[in-house]
């Protein structure tokens, strides 16, 4: 008998159809508000090159509530992405200590102690700033 | 089979779906609903013998060891790639919707055609390339009463040793993590995830000497590179193999392929010398 196979296509909203591609797309679409605070820094570096008054032109477009709530999702999208990011890690990079692989548990916990450091060094360097003026 | 001591029609009742395609008829696939008995014990591969038992004898399915060993009876169960045999009507009360494998040509119902992965898989020659001299020694004894002293060295493997590569060597081919990759179902050049699980496998293994033979498939366009980490591979694996962490591990043993053979460019033809990470 002859064959006759149906070839199956992917659809377009492929990675809407099951909630594993949809946190996957969630995942990647971090880059998005990601993108938005560089354009931020680049905005604030060029009006620093630009003298005082374009700087605080830039601080003043900073503080408006939209540009807020833009850096502040993406201060959200960073950390969910590092979420992402710190479980998979174990399973790139396996530790091994002589014959045994370090606990994942261990690596996502060690990972996140790193940010808890960054984030205190951060408080550290802010408070400093404000001592000094 | 044995069925349960209850009689089918005392039993309660589940709506299974299945996606027909019986290419002599159809031009696409069909979903046909049955009413299936069913108790604790019932698996989908128990709930598609009885409804070619009872209902419906043209049903055309895969199936083996019934006990999640050959890897055969692979289906979509409510979108998801599953092992029929694993997977119990229990856990859908609401009913449930079998398909066949997802990414692969439907050959009939829920029989798919897997020659692709099967391909993919011989092209990571997924067995044992052996130390030259002593294959050397091995062959040149062959047919002769007495091997030589060299070929039958034993080939030993400490505990340790096993265990970096064990978790890869679990795979049973069932081809669900196929179905799971969207990259494989966009690009069926991509080797995909229990290829380069298994050419891992082969790599992490004390007795193998094959990576700089497999490295350039995996190091191509269609190997390691294809993966996103989408990650849902190793979620539907029912080996618990993790092909996605083969593949990213596979990833640094690639970059670090490229960085010697940058640092190496008098011996392009050379085979690279490298330690297995
Ligand atoms: S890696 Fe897992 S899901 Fe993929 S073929 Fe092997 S056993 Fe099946
Ligand atoms: S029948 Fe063998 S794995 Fe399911």
């Amino acid at each position: 008998m002859s064959r006759k196979p149906y070839q199956p296509s992917m659809p377009a909203d492929w990675w809407l159809k099951h909630p594993a591609y949809r946190f996957y797309m969630l995942r990647e679409a971090t880059v998005l508000p990601l993108l938005f605070f560089i354009g931020s820094l680049l905005y604030g570096l060029y009006c620093l090159s630009q003298g005082e008054a374009s700087w605080l032109v830039w601080l003043s477009w900073l503080q408006q509530p939209w540009v807020m709530a833009l850096n502040g999702l993406a201060l959200v999208a960073s950390l969910f992405h590092a979420f992402t990011f710190f479980r998979l890690f174990p399973q790139v990079m396996p530790l091994r200590v002589g014959s045994r692989t370090l606990p994942a548990g261990w690596m996502i916990a060690g990972q996140w102690f790193g940010v808890l450091l960054v984030f205190l060094a951060l408080w550290w360097l802010l408070g400093a700033y404000h001592v000094i003026n | 089979m044995k069925q349960p001591e209850t009689k089918p029609s005392d039993m309660q009742h589940l709506s299974v779906a299945i996606q027909r395609y019986r290419p002599e008829q159809d031009d696409t696939p069909v979903w046909q609903s049955y009413q299936v008995p069913y108790d604790d014990s019932t698996s989908v591969l128990d709930a598609l013998h009885w409804i070619k038992e009872h209902q419906d004898s043209s049903l055309t399915y895969r199936w083996s060891c019934r006990m999640a060993i050959c890897g055969s009876c692979g289906v979509m169960v409510d979108g998801t790639p599953k092992l029929g045999c694993k997977t119990f009507l229990r856990d859908y009360p609401q009913g449930l919707k079998v398909a066949a494998l997802a990414n692969f040509p439907i050959e009939k119902d829920l029989v798919v055609d897997m020659s692709r992965f099967l391909q993919h898989l011989t092209t990571i020659k997924p067995y044992l390339i052996g130390e030259p001299s002593l294959v050397q020694a091995g062959s040149a004894s062959a047919g002769s009463d007495q091997p030589s002293s060299a070929a039958l060295q034993p080939q030993l493997q400490s505990p340790e040793q096993v265990k970096r590569y064990q978790q890869f060597a679990n795979c049973i081919n069932c081809g669900l993590c196929y179905s799971a990759c969207p990259q494989f179902g966009l690009n069926p050049e991509f080797l995909g995830p229990a290829a380069i699980a298994l050419a891992h496998r082969y790599n992490l293994d004390s007795r193998d000497q094959g990576k700089a033979e497999r490295q350039p498939a995996l190091n191509s366009k269609d190997g390691v590179w294809s993966c996103t980490f989408v990650g849902f591979c190793s979620t539907v694996c029912p080996k618990g193999v993790d092909p996605a962490a083969a593949i990213n591990q596979g990833k640094i043993v690639s970059t670090m392929d490229g960085v010697i053979q940058w640092f190496s460019p008098k011996q392009l033809d050379a085979t690279p010398q490298e330690p297995t990470s």
